[in-house]
């Protein structure tokens, strides 16, 4: 701990040391690992007594649906909370990293943590990777201002918004909330249209899938709603049931220990130490 | 810190193997309010004198009792400003904890790391000892439990424990009236008799500070109201 006192100030930032290398290593033939994106629809909107935010839970490695349920809503303090798309490490590694912060600054100023400042230490953050920490974020909470909803994209910058959808669904989830947002939404109208275009998502585009996720935030408290809806479930199980072909025939049978068991008796000839 | 003129280490031992600075920061501690912890057997309590200098101090703005992580409490005796500066340490470090384990940090670890910093200021240039003592009083899955650090960064689990001004006369009497199977609300029954012994003047909710954390976990410090109805059952 006494190396504190010595290092250096934190240089911060993308750091280019290994580019070439990885440049040199493709160029002779070895294929880059790929990461685990998440595909996904992430959605919120703003209704009358605060923010519901909607996710799906589909992670997709390439082709492959590597997490048929995984989760996307990420906490961040106790009435704020962050949708994350976009490379799965950076978003719950983004997420955790401000979520820490905002906690060390609660017990610091004795106050509920605010949406503006989350808002703040991730964009400054990702600006400072210059786009490469991948992490497409829907920022929703309620704090003493208010409630509030904010998108912010993996080179830094960000948008205030009354509904807001990020991931490769975006644009379908848009549609339907271009078609029927309105202003002052009651919870269950609100609840209803975000799993709508959170469907609309799973449906048409290849990245997202399985479940609906939402989280509803009010003043003052907060509803988780894990798989809120499940859409894809599994349907077909054969009513015959499987059966195997029959087995070849036993002819003789003869089990080997392959150790002995032996008896040990406790006590007695107890060896003196 | 290694160009200065000024970079040598102000705690070099005297010749009869004491470090000189570690004795003062004591006696600093010595000379501050009294602070004490008593452990019970379903959750522990500390607390602590709140004189403020004048009449015209806003005492609602002054906190002593301070939270650490929301299983984890401490009060200090003597420089203020120096207890801020651990607490806030030591605030980070439970967070980098529990970033890492993703597991709160058990009460025993947050003690090592905080006395880590506190000896490291004992044997660093250009620094001088922190001025406090802290009764860290938590629970975790381990049970109840209190620990003191001092400036020299040594720690030691306490039953029960006081420190400050009135210290030995605090110490006697929480000896004779500490019981193994005490409950949470008998300690803090205790802990305001311990305290009113050396009291000067009218005890009341708004010259004394009360944290408690019971077997919820859950550690909180009592308002001027809950001290009040606490001192109406002790008289």
């Amino acid at each position: 701990m006494s190396r504190e006192a010595m290092e250096m100030p934190p240089k911060g930032g993308f750091s280019f040391d290994l580019c070439k290398r990885n440049d040199m290593l493709v160029k002779k033939g070895l294929k880059e690992p790929s990461f685990l994106k998440t595909g996904t629809t992430i959605v919120g909107l703003i209704f009358k007594d605060g923010v519901i935010l909607g996710a799906d839970t589909r992670a997709t490695e390439g082709p492959i649906v590597a997490d048929k349920n995984c989760e996307k809503i990420h906490y961040m303090a106790p009435n704020i909370y962050c949708c994350g798309a976009g490379t799965a490490a950076d978003t719950e590694a983004v997420t955790d990293m401000v979520s820490s912060q905002l906690k060390l600054h609660r017990y610091h100023t004795g106050r509920e943590s605010r949406v503006v400042t989350a808002l703040s230490l991730l964009k400054s953050h990702l600006f400072s990777y210059q786009g490469y920490v991948s992490a497409a974020l829907v920022l929703g909470g309620v704090d003493v201002t208010g409630p509030h909803l904010h998108t912010i994209y993996p080179h830094g910058s960000t948008d205030t918004l009354p509904f807001a959808t990020m991931g490769s669904g975006s644009l379908a989830a848009m549609a339907v909330f271009e078609s029927k947002y309105r202003e002052g939404l009651t919870r269950d109208e609100g609840v209803k249209l975000v799993s709508e275009a959170i469907c609309s998502g799973i449906f048409n585009d290849l990245g997202s899938g399985s479940n609906v996720d939402i989280c509803v935030i009010t003043k003052g408290a907060k509803e988780y709603l894990r798989n809120h809806m499940l859409p894809n479930p599994r349907t077909y199980i054969s009513e015959k049931g499987y059966s195997f072909s029959k087995k070849t025939e036993v002819l003789r049978t003869k089990i080997t220990p392959l150790r002995e068991m032996v008896e040990v008796i406790e006590g007695g000839d107890a060896m003196e130490e | 810190m290694g160009d200065s003129q000024y970079s040598f280490s102000l705690t070099t031992f005297s010749p009869s193997g004491k470090l000189v600075q570690i004795e003062h920061a004591l006696t600093a501690v010595g000379s501050g309010q009294t602070s004490l912890g008593i452990k019970a057997a379903n959750g522990v309590v500390i607390a602590t004198e709140k004189k403020l200098p004048s009449i015209l101090v806003d005492e609602t703005s002054v906190q002593k009792i301070q939270i650490l992580t929301p299983n984890i409490g401490v009060v200090y005796s003597g420089m203020g400003p120096d207890s801020r500066v651990l607490v806030r340490k030591s605030r980070k470090q439970a967070e980098q904890y529990h970033r890492l384990y993703k597991e709160p940090i058990p009460v025993t670890q947050l003690v090592r790391e905080t006395a880590a910093v506190m000896q490291e200021f004992t044997q660093s240039g250009g620094v001088r000892p922190f001025g406090v003592s802290l009764l860290v009083a938590g629970f975790d899955d381990k049970g109840p439990q209190l620990y003191q650090v001092d400036p020299s960064g040594s720690y030691f689990s306490w039953k029960a424990s006081a420190m400050g001004k009135n210290v030995s006369n605090a110490k006697t009497f929480l000896e004779k009236r500490y019981t193994d199977d005490m409950e949470l609300d008998d300690a803090v029954h205790t802990a305001i008799l311990t305290l009113k012994e050396g009291f000067e003047g009218q005890i009341s909710g708004k010259n004394i500070e009360i944290g408690i954390i019971g077997s919820d976990k859950v550690f909180r410090v009592l308002t001027p109201a809950e001290i009040d109805d606490y001192l109406q059952e002790v008289e």
